[in-house]
C-alpha cells in the first residue's frame, strides 16, 4: 500500500499510526526515497508568535484551515504537518505548548537537542530576535529546513551568515515577513508592476510611535521556570527584568530593535519585493528621531529614516508616526507608493487586515499582467518549496536585505549622522565606527 | 569649556527632558567631563545613571566617524580610565563597550589586561574582537595562555570571528587538547579562519563526541573547504567535499555537491555525476541544480 493511501485509509480513525511519532522517512517504500507526506516540525520558541505555528496532533491527517495572518487567499488548507518537537527556555511555555499540541510531542529545553533529533524534518524559529540568526545557522548545520520569524537577524554580519549557511547546505529558508503572501500585497504588486501608477519614485512608510517605558519594575532574579542565561544567549548581558523579557524585549535595540525592525520588516519586505531590490540595498541612510528620554527602553520612539536607492532610483522613508493616507484613516501602519502617474497604499502587511486601494483590487480581478508570483500562503509556500527545493517567496537573501534596511536605520539613528552605504560590499563608506557596528561578537558559547 | 558646567548641571537635572537635551549635545562638550559622567552612571538614580551612560555614548559617536577626529584620543583616554578598577562594574562594562566602537589598535594591551577580571572577561573579549589591527589579535593570543581552560573556547571563538590567520597555529595545536570543548572550539575557529596550515592538522576523533560537537566539527571542515575554494585551492577543498560525499547525512552530501559545483573542475563534475541519480530527493535535486549551474558557468 502506498504511503498516501495508508494515510487516507487511517485518517480520522484514530489509528495508532497517526498518533505515534513515526519518522517521515520510515513510511517510504522499501528501496525508494521517501519524500515526507507529513512534515515533522520542530518548534524553537513557543511564546506569543511561536504558538501560532503549532499544529495540534489531532489535526494531523485532516484538512486544516490556514491560520489568519499568514497570507494566501480563498479557502486554504494547510499541507500535512505535525508539531513533533517543541523547545523553549521557559518551562511553563513549553508545558502550555505541549498541551495545545496534544499527543506526546518531544520537549526540549536546549534547542541543540531538538536540532539533533533526526526525526525532525524542519524547524520553525520564533524565539526572540537576537536568537534568530544563530539558531537558523545551526539548524542549517543540522540539516533542517527553516522558517524563521522576522526580522532575520540583528546585525548585517549575522544576516549575511544566515544566507551563507542556507546556501552552503542547500536548505530551504523562509523568513516570516509574510506580507508578500498577503492577497492585497499581491494585488498592489500586480497593479504597480503592470505600470498602472508609472515608475515608483518614493515610498513612504508610516507606523505609530514606540512605547516610552519607565522605571517602575526593578531588575530582579529571573523566575524559576526561565533559563535566563540562555534567553540572553549571544546578546550582551543585561540583568533580568520582567519588562524587557517576553514580548517587551522589542524595545531594546540589542534585542528587538524597535518598531523599525519589527513591523518595518513586514512593510519594507513588500516594498523590496515590488521594487525588485531583494539582492541590493540603499546607498544612503539618513535617520533622525528620539529615543525615550527616560525609562529602560532605548529604541526609537519617533523616527524618520530616509533611504536612497540607485538602480532602480527611488527613495523610501520609514516614519514613526508618519502620515496616514486619507483612504485608510484607521490603518495604524503601512506604506504608500508614489509613482509618476498616481499612488496606492498597502496597509499593515503582517495580517489579513492588509488592504490596498480598490483600483488595484479591481484591476487584479481582470488582469494579472504584472506577472507577480502569487503565494498560496506563507507557510504553504515554504512547505511546497521544501518538497521542490526551490527558493520560497521570502528567501534568505531577501530576508537579509530587508532586515538590513531595518538595521541600517537603527545604526543611523544611534549614530545620529547620515551614512553612506555600499550595497555590493555591504560596508559603510568613510565611517569607521559604523563599520564596527556591522557585527556584534557573541556571548559565551554562542558564535556565528 | 564654558558649556561644560551647564552640561554637568543639566545632565543631573531632576527633569528627564532636560537630561535628554543635555545628553544629546554631549558630543560638543569636553572629554574632561567623562570622570563626572562615570560617577553619575554608577549612582543609584536609574534615570540619572541612564542620562550619564547616554552622554558617554553620544561622546563616543561624536568622535567615531573619523579615527583622526580631534577629540578622539581624549575620549578614548577618558573611557580607558573609566574602565579601570576604580569604577563600579556596570560602569566599566559600559566603558568597555564604548571602547569597542572607537578604541584604536594600540589600546589593545590596556584593554586585554582586564581579561583576568572574571566579571569583565566576556566584555574584554567582545572589545578585542571589534578593535581593528593586529594588536588585539596578539592580545588574544597572549591571553589564551593565561586564562582558565573554561574560557579558552571563548578566546578561540574570538580568533575565529576575526578570521585571524595569526591564530591558525594555535588552533592546530589546540585541536589536540584532551579537553574536548577546547579541541572542538579550535576546529571551529580553524574552519572560520579558513587558512591552510603548513602541515595537515590532526582533527579531533569524533568517537566520544556529543552529537552537537560532531555536527560542529563537520560544519567547520565544510567552512574550511569553502574558504579554500574561494582562495583558489580547489584540490584542498575537493578533498574535504569528497570525504563527506558518501556520508549518510543528506545535508552533508548536499553541501559537498554545492561546494564541488562552485569549484567547477572536471574532477568536481565527475564526483557530482553519480549524485544526479541519488535515492535521496534532496541530494538528487541539489545535484541537478548544481549541474545546471556548472553548465551555465561554463557557457
Amino acid at each position: 500500500m502506498k504511503r498516501r493511501e495508508l494515510i487516507k485509509a487511517t485518517a480520522g480513525t484514530g489509528a495508532a499510526l497517526m498518533f505515534d511519532i513515526v519518522p517521515a522517512r520510515a513510511l517510504g517504500l522499501q528501496g525508494q526515497p521517501a519524500p515526507s507526506d507529513i512534515l515533522n516540525l520542530g518548534h524553537i520558541g513557543i511564546g506569543g508568535r511561536g504558538a501560532n505555528h503549532l499544529r495540534p496532533d489531532a489535526d494531523v491527517g485532516r484538512m486544516v484551515k490556514a491560520p489568519l495572518g499568514q497570507g494566501g487567499g480563498g479557502v486554504r488548507i494547510m499541507r500535512p504537518a505535525r508539531s513533533m518537537a517543541l523547545c523553549d527556555v521557559d518551562a511553563k511555555r513549553l508545558d502550555t505548548a505541549a498541551t495545545k499540541v496534544g499527543g506526546k510531542p518531544r520537549t526540549y529545553r536546549d534547542f541543540r537537542r531538538l536540532l539533533e533529533d533526526k526525526d525532525v524534518d524542519a524547524v520553525i524559529i520564533a524565539s526572540p530576535d537576537h536568537w534568530h540568526a544563530l539558531q537558523t545557522i545551526m539548524a542549517c548545520q543540522a540539516g533542517k529546513d527553516v522558517y524563521v520569524e522576522k526580522p532575520a537577524g540583528n546585525t548585517i554580519e549575522e544576516c549575511r551568515a544566515m544566507v551563507t549557511a542556507a546556501d552552503r547546505y542547500g536548505r530551504v529558508v523562509q523568513v516570516g515577513a509574510q506580507g508578500r503572501s498577503q492577497v492585497a500585497a499581491w494585488q498592489a504588486a500586480n497593479y504597480i508592476k503592470a505600470g498602472q501608477i508609472g515608475a515608483v519614485r518614493k515610498i513612504t512608510c508610516w507606523h505609530y510611535a514606540s512605547p516610552i517605558g519607565d522605571w517602575k519594575t526593578p531588575d530582579s532574579a529571573p523566575p524559576e521556570e526561565l533559563d535566563y542565561d540562555t534567553w540572553v544567549g549571544p546578546a550582551p548581558w543585561i540583568p533580568y527584568n520582567a519588562r524587557h523579557t517576553h514580548g517587551s524585549f522589542r524595545w531594546l535595540i540589542d534585542f528587538g530593535g524597535g518598531q523599525i525592525r519589527d513591523r518595518g520588516a513586514h512593510i519594507m519586505s513588500i516594498a523590496s519585493w515590488i521594487m525588485d531590490v531583494d539582492t541590493t540595498g540603499p546607498v544612503s541612510i539618513d535617520a533622525k528621531g528620539e529615543p525615550p528620554h527616560d525609562g529602560m527602553y532605548d529604541s526609537g520612539v519617533t523616527m524618520e529614516v530616509a533611504y536612497e536607492f540607485k538602480n532602480p532610483d527611488f527613495s523610501m522613508v520609514w516614519a514613526q508616526p508618519g502620515e496616514i493616507p486619507p483612504e485608510f484613516p484607521k490603518a495604524t501602519y503601512g506604506a504608500t507608493y508614489w509613482g509618476d502617474n498616481g499612488h496606492i497604499s498597502i496597509t499593515y502587511g503582517d495580517g489579513n487586515s492588509t488592504a490596498t486601494n480598490q483600483e488595484a483590487v479591481e484591476f487584479s480581478k481582470q488582469c494579472d499582467c504584472g506577472k507577480v508570483f502569487r503565494s498560496p500562503g506563507h507557510n504553504e509556500n515554504w512547505e511546497d518549496c521544501i518538497r521542490t527545493r526551490e527558493k520560497p517567496i521570502m528567501h534568505m537573501e531577501a530576508g537579509h536585505r530587508v532586515a538590513s534596511l531595518c538595521i541600517l536605520g537603527n545604526v543611523g539613528f544611534q549614530l545620529q549622522r547620515k551614512l553612506e552605504w555600499d550595497p555590493v560590499n555591504e560596508r559603510f563608506i568613510n565611517d569607521e565606527e559604523a563599520n564596527r557596528l556591522l557585527s556584534r561578537p557573541g556571548r559565551g558559547p554562542w558564535h556565528l | 569649556m564654558a558649556d561644560d558646567q551647564q552640561f554637568l548641571t543639566d545632565i543631573q537635572s531632576d527633569n528627564a527632558d532636560v537630561r535628554f537635551a543635555a545628553w544629546r549635545r554631549a558630543g560638543e562638550v569636553s572629554p574632561a567631563v567623562i570622570p563626572q559622567l562615570g560617577k553619575q552612571a554608577g549612582a543609584g538614580d536609574p534615570g540619572k545613571a541612564k542620562a550619564a551612560r547616554e552622554a558617554l555614548t553620544t561622546m563616543t559617536h561624536s568622535v567615531g566617524k573619523d579615527p583622526a577626529s580631534p577629540n578622539r584620543a581624549a575620549v578614548v583616554k577618558g573611557l580607558l580610565e573609566l574602565a579601570g578598577p576604580g569604577s563600579p562594574n556596570p560602569v566599566r562594562v559600559h566603558a568597555i563597550r564604548m571602547l569597542s566602537n572607537i578604541a584604536p589598535e594600540d589600546a589593545a594591551p590596556a584593554v586585554a589586561a582586564w581579561i583576568q577580571t572574571p566579571e569583565l572577561a566576556e566584555e574584554v573579549t567582545f572589545c578585542l574582537e571589534r578593535m581593528p589591527g593586529n594588536a588585539p589579535i596578539k592580545s588574544l593570543l597572549a591571553a589564551y595562555k593565561n586564562v582558565k581552560d573554561e574560557f579558552k573556547p571563548r578566546i578561540l571563538a574570538a580568533l575565529g570571528h576575526r578570521r585571524a590567520k595569526e591564530g591558525v597555529s594555535l588552533c592546530v595545536e589546540a585541536m589536540r587538547s584532551p579537553n574536548r570543548d577546547i579541541a572542538v572550539a579550535a576546529v571551529k575557529a580553524f574552519g572560520r579562519i579558513g587558512v591552510k596550515p603548513a602541515a595537515a592538522p590532526k582533527y579531533p576523533d569524533t568517537k566520544g563526541m556529543t552529537e552537537w560537537q560532531r555536527i560542529d566539527q563537520q560544519d567547520s571542515l565544510l567552512r574550511y573547504a569553502d574558504a579554500q575554494a574561494r582562495e583558489g585551492n580547489a584540490a584542498e577543498a575537493i578533498a574535504v567535499y569528497k570525504s563527506v560525499l558518501s556520508s549518510p547525512e543528506e545535508h552533508w552530501q548536499c553541501a559537498a555537491v554545492i561546494g564541488l559545483a562552485k569549484a567547477g573542475t572536471a574532477e568536481a563534475a565527475a564526483l557530482i555525476l553519480p549524485k544526479l541519480k541519488s535515492d535521496d530527493p534532496k541530494v538528487r535535486i541539489t545535484a541537478q541544480n548544481a549541474w545546471k549551474s556548472m553548465a551555465q558557468t561554463k557557457a
